[in-house]
């Protein structure tokens, strides 16, 4: 996931010009839906910032998984670097969602399952990373992080599904449903949705770089400070 | 319905939280670009002698 300077600086431009059309799509092209009016268009940053903490918090499990079979650092970086960028996502879902919630349902926050699971999911990866930062480096460290990493994600089949099986005031998938794939939304809304999430897509592979590149980084001091300490 | 001050507050959040995690990164690559130039610098200085 390490990209060369020439790779980064296009995946920067890539990313740039989508979001722009993105953010073009939401506020010129699509309609405003009849019953929420103009608050509907936050599920525009609402589903992909949940999609893009869903998808880091894939790879925080696979890596992990990937770590305690191989035992290669380089899965503990990804694991690690995806669960910080997971956090930050999960973080704007828990506040976007409040701030479509009060105007529509007159309360910030209800107690719903879908809604309490992703608190849970949140407070499962914050301390996934305070864990990662209160520990000595080494590998007992990135062995406890990676049975965290693999036992939090097992919540978000759980919310996804949470829906489904208990009454709740979230509304019912509109993206993936049982009909098909879109079945649940008019083209228009579904194209700038879609425009949405490859612009929050292209950004998690974005920052994903930066901060692998940033823990080889740390790597290497560490790597050079023991050479020197050795020296003496 | 016209509840068009949530959809900028949502708006604003999402990208002031975008912005704010991108100029850490900066930051820090800054920091760590700085400490590894520091210590390589070092390193060849030691070997050197």
């Amino acid at each position: 996931m390490e990209e060369t300077p020439r790779e980064s600086y296009v995946l920067l431009w890539l990313t740039v010009v989508v979001i722009f059309a993105a953010m073009a799509a939401i506020f010129f092209f699509v309609p405003t839906e009849q019953t929420e009016g103009p608050v509907q268009r936050i599920m525009y940053f609402h589903i992909p910032c949940a999609w893009l903490a869903f998808f880091a918090f894939f790879v925080v499990f696979l890596s992990s998984i990937l770590f305690l079979w191989k035992k290669e650092r380089e899965w503990d970086i990804y694991a690690h670097a995806s669960a910080e960028i997971g956090v930050i996502f999960c973080s704007l879902v828990l506040i976007t969602g409040p701030i479509w919630a009060k105007p529509i349902w007159g309360a910030w926050w209800v107690w719903d399952a879908r809604l309490t699971l992703t608190l849970i999911l949140w407070l499962i990866y914050v301390s996934y990373l305070m864990l990662r930062s209160q520990t000595d480096p080494g590998s007992m460290r990135a062995r406890y992080a990676a049975v965290l990493g693999i036992v939090g994600f097992l919540d978000i089949p759980l919310i996804h599904f949470s829906v489904l099986w208990w009454r709740a005031f979230h509304p019912q998938p509109k993206v993936i449903t049982a009909q098909g794939f879109g079945n649940g939304l008019d083209t228009s809304m579904m194209g700038t949705l879609l425009v949405s999430l490859a612009a929050f897509t292209l950004l998690y592979f974005l920052l994903m770089g930066q901060r692998v590149r940033q823990e080889k980084m740390r790597d290497e001091i560490d790597r050079l400070k023991k050479e020197k300490l050795y020296s003496h | 319905m016209d509840n068009l001050g949530f959809l900028f507050a949502a708006n604003a959040f999402v990208w002031a939280g975008v912005i704010f995690y991108l100029f850490t990164l900066k930051k820090r690559n800054h920091s760590l670009e700085r400490d590894l130039q520091l210590l390589k610098e070092m390193v060849d200085k030691e070997s050197k002698q």
